[in-house]
């Protein structure tokens, strides 16, 4: 870090090396500059013809009309492209209409390691022949349309959310028309309310753990819509309920969502503030605090939604010896076995997001369900005509979800 | 009185299995012997990439583990360094795991010195951030201003090793060290596809099988799913055993796999047994 | 008003962000990643809340020397010892010989490794009580997972007769089977996670306001 400086000596033989090479005819490369479709208006592809490969390429931008180049990067002899962002700041240098590029054609290699930054653009000049410049514009869209690209993806999702959102609309309608709406019987969602009647009986409290994410984990959100309803049933029930969180945040609003839920069902106040707690955000000191919570209070039912990792089966477990019944969901797959197998309900994926609806049985959230079921129907169907059609070399349906990369 | 006896065996009280698992698991440990193993097209895959990168490159580390998945992910982590460091690759390296900076940075200290490189020339580990996939769409982004200082405070503009570094794809590759979330399946998502990024991921046995569509899909060039992945690649990168002073912690450790796994199996095939016996006993009554 | 207000911030901001994905310009992007920083602030924030309500549960239980009211003084005692260690050493509290370092180092790893440790007594026991032939389905289940099982360790490598075949049929279960159950689960829980986002996006959701 702490090297000393070179010496002007060294600088002094840059800049007549430098101003030598000003001397020798420029680079026969040309230069093009291009913004990249559905462009952020940050970013240039620079692209360049030249037929013999040399040692190296260095690549060089400045502001239009201005004299002060900067070295973007050093590229192998082969390379006839680079894509360059051309601020990572854009609250204090904003991007400017346009930038000019050259690029310079190294004799030999150019290390950079030992040489201060101020004097890398003279290095590179002078180990080399560069080209005239081009020059861009990096141009911002307002829309990601993917049409220049191929990269329909976007498009495609647009669309979609666009038909869940048309479809629930539709659906709501039949369901306020006196339509009858069906949805297949979910053991484990069923099980939630006898879990509820079961602790009341006993007289002991319900265990709910709303997983170990983050707030906007749409897991954690899902968590929380379902606990306003348990917690509403549980206090029809005058019943107790635990919430253990692991992050400070989902606390707060675990907290304020079960306050609202004592309040719906009209019991305000049986709502206990202390009931919701914050345990620790570090996994597994998380999980042993739940632990303790399962062996000391013994409630009699165990409620886990939302993302869990390696804590599940622990949790599990614990609560299998405790005797209590447990009902577990998730979406994230490598758990799910452990809940299998050490639960008495589990929520496999999408039935974690359908469990809100089904509980309140609200015609607005049951037409929801029904939307994303056609739409699931529709994935399919691209699944199964995409692959006969991809086997057949004919990638239509892939580059219609095509995010990327064409 | 017999089938009393198969009943209570299979409700039998967890800890006998507790008590057995530990004996199970010792055993190994104190008696060490290796079998051979083979190495999987995965891991095959892995060697292979960072093979390929030339001396003189550079590469990321995202190492995403915790003191919990560290028997499991430091091997490979070792070997890993071993091999990048013997092949001249130096490497810029983060974590978006609080409790990883005290447990690596010894580590990368150890090799690094014991290969002669420079802090800030060869290698550099820019530390913790938080903001999981935030952090990891901004590293994709912009790296310098994700980490504007290194671990030790020193700007990341003073480092040598970070110069023409500035996102995710300037790197030869991404090594991601990942033990759950936020870790490999995160980086695909979020930053692989958009940037076309050469990704490898080491990670714990139970996320492997998570991460196997990503590698299938040519979204990972390379997949070791924890301890047995890391025996193979230590395998690999030390084909002829260890050189003095190294020991190849997963290798050691697979025989305790292997004890572990023919005791569970064991264990289901006498409860099935039992169960079926039970059963029968009580169709026939 | 009491939820007009929460619906009202709900649907500007969740569109605001949606948006995020359809408009790539930057000057979007520089207010949607403002807000992105407010909610990181804001989680930030509540850990001060979250410091709170672990006193105010605790606290009293010590004070009025209710059940357990020990385990409640010994977490008590330890939050305060690392916080006050936490702040000494500054930059260097990571460096060998800090209080810190220490307390990482001896404290906190062999307490992280030993519940992360726990799990293979767990699955242990879980696999001997879930793992029973009862019908067919658990039986397939059964027989798939002892090949896993077995095929995963070198030691199956090594069994006479199947030990060449294990492996291949191993990969074949985990890319085939494994994949395709998986990429199930996940094509439809990222629908479901689209539909309830919409839900609560467009206010149709509202148990986490007190249902009407």
């Amino acid at each position: 870090m702490n090297q000393p400086r070179p010496v002007p000596i060294k600088l002094a033989a840059l800049l007549l090396l430098w101003v030598l090479t000003l001397a020798l005819p420029a680079s026969a490369a040309t230069v093009s500059v291009q913004a990249p479709p559905d462009n952020d208006g940050l970013n240039l592809d620079v692209s360049w013809t030249e037929s013999t490969d040399p040692a190296g390429w260095g690549v060089l931008r400045a502001e239009a009309g201005s004299s002060e180049w900067t070295l973007l990067k050093l590229l192998p002899g082969d390379a006839r492209e680079h894509s360059d962002k051309v601020t990572t700041d854009v609250w204090n240098h904003p991007p400017a209409d346009e930038y000019q590029y050259k690029v310079v054609a190294l004799r030999a290699p150019v290390l950079l390691d030992e040489i201060e930054e101020s004097e890398q653009v003279a290095t590179v000049l002078a180990a080399g022949v560069a080209s005239e410049p081009g020059t861009g514009s990096p141009k911002g869209s307002f829309i990601r349309t993917g049409l220049k690209s191929k990269n329909y993806g976007p498009l495609v999702m647009l669309l979609i959310i666009l038909a869940v959102g048309v479809m629930m609309q539709k659906f709501t309608a039949d369901v306020r028309a006196g339509k009858e709406v069906f949805i297949r019987r979910i053991p484990g969602i069923d099980a939630i309310e006898e879990g509820i009647g079961r602790a009341t009986e006993m007289g002991k409290p319900i265990l709910y753990v709303p997983g170990i994410d983050e707030l906007q984990d749409i897991q954690t959100i899902a968590s929380m819509l379902i606990l306003g309803q348990v917690a509403e049933k549980v206090a029809e029930y005058q019943s107790d309920i635990i919430v253990s969180c692991c992050i400070p945040i989902v606390r707060e609003v675990a907290d304020e969502v079960v306050k609202s839920g004592f309040y719906q069902a009209g019991y305000p106040d049986a709502y206990n503030p202390r009931n919701t707690r914050f345990i620790s955000s570090e996994q597994f000191a998380f999980c042993a605090g739940t632990n303790g919570i399962i062996y000391r209070e013994q409630p009699a039912t165990n409620i886990y939604l939302g993302r869990f990792f390696a804590e599940s089966l622990i949790l599990a477990e614990t609560g299998f010896v405790n005797k209590s019944i447990q009902i577990a969901g998730t979406a994230e797959a490598t758990q799910l076995p452990f809940f299998i197998a050490a639960c008495d309900y589990t929520l496999i994926g999408e039935e974690l997001f359908a469990v809100s609806a089904y509980l309140s049985k609200d015609p607005r959230l049951v037409s929801s369900l029904k939307a994303s079921d056609w739409v699931k129907l529709f994935v399919v169907v691209c699944l199964i005509v995409g692959t006969v059609l991809t086997s057949f070399g004919l990638p239509i349906i892939n580059n219609l979800f095509a995010i990327s990369g064409g | 009185m017999k089938l009393d006896t198969l009943v209570r065996f299979q409700n039998m009280d967890r800890r006998w299995i507790f008590l057995g698992m530990g004996i199970a698991i010792l055993i190994p440990m104190l008696f060490p012997m290796t079998l051979p193993f083979k190495v999987d097209e995965r891991v095959q895959s892995l060697y292979d990439a960072v093979e390929e990168i030339p001396a003189g490159s550079t590469v990321f580390i995202s190492a995403d583990f915790d003191p919990a998945s560290r028997p499991e992910l430091e091997p490979f982590f070792r070997a890993n360094l071993h091999h990048l460091l013997r092949k001249d690759v130096k490497f810029v390296a983060a974590t978006l795991w609080p409790s990883s900076p005290p447990l690596v940075m010894p580590i990368f200290e150890e090799l690094t010195a014991e290969y002669g490189k420079e802090y800030g020339k060869d290698w550099c580990f820019l530390g913790f951030k938080d903001g999981k996939e935030l952090a990891i769409k901004a590293i994709g982004e912009n790296i310098p201003e994700t980490f504007p200082q290194d671990i030790k405070g020193n700007k990341i503009g003073d480092l040598a090793v970070t110069r023409g570094y500035k996102q995710a794809k300037d790197f030869a590759m991404i090594i991601n060290i990942s033990a759950g979330f936020p870790g490999t399946r995160e980086y695909v998502l979020q930053i692989q596809g958009q940037y076309d990024l050469s990704i490898a991921s080491a990670t714990t046995a139970v996320s492997g099988p998570d991460y196997i569509p990503f590698y299938k899909a040519g979204q990972l060039n390379g997949l070791s799913a924890g301890m047995p992945g890391s025996a193979q690649y230590e395998l690999l990168v030390f084909p002829d055993g260890p050189p003095e002073g190294v020991r190849l912690l997963a290798t050691q450790s697979v025989n305790v796999l292997n004890v572990g796994h023919a005791f569970i199996i064991i264990l289901i095939v006498l409860g099935n047994i039992a169960f079926f016996v039970t059963r029968q006993a009580e169709e026939v009554e | 008003m009491r939820s007009t207000i929460p619906l009202v911030l709900t649907f500007v901001i969740g569109l605001f962000m949606v948006g995020e994905y359809f408009i790539p310009h930057w000057r979007y992007h520089q207010f949607t990643q403002v807000f992105l920083e407010w909610g990181l602030i804001l989680a930030a924030a509540a850990f001060l809340l979250g410091l709170f309500n672990l006193v105010q549960v605790n606290l009293p239980k010590v004070v009025n020397k209710e059940e357990d009211w020990g385990y409640k003084l010994v977490m008590l005692a330890a939050l305060v010892f690392t916080l006050v260690v936490g702040f000494m050493g500054g930059t260097d509290r990571l460096s060998n010989g800090q209080a810190y370092k220490w307390l990482f180092d001896f404290v906190f790893v062999p307490l992280n490794a030993t519940m992360f440790a726990l799990l293979a007594f767990y699955i242990a026991s879980a696999a001997f009580r879930a793992f029973r032939a009862r019908n067919l389905e658990a039986t397939v289940l059964l027989v798939a997972a002892i090949i896993v099982m077995v095929a995963r360790v070198p030691l199956g490598e090594d069994l006479p007769l199947v030990g060449e075949k294990l492996p291949q049929f191993m990969n074949w279960i985990m890319d085939v089977p494994n994949i395709a159950a998986r990429r199930a689960i996940f094509i439809g829980a990222a629908l479901g996670a689209v539909s309830t986002g919409l839900r609560v996006i467009l206010g149709i959701e509202r148990s986490h306001l007190g249902s009407d």
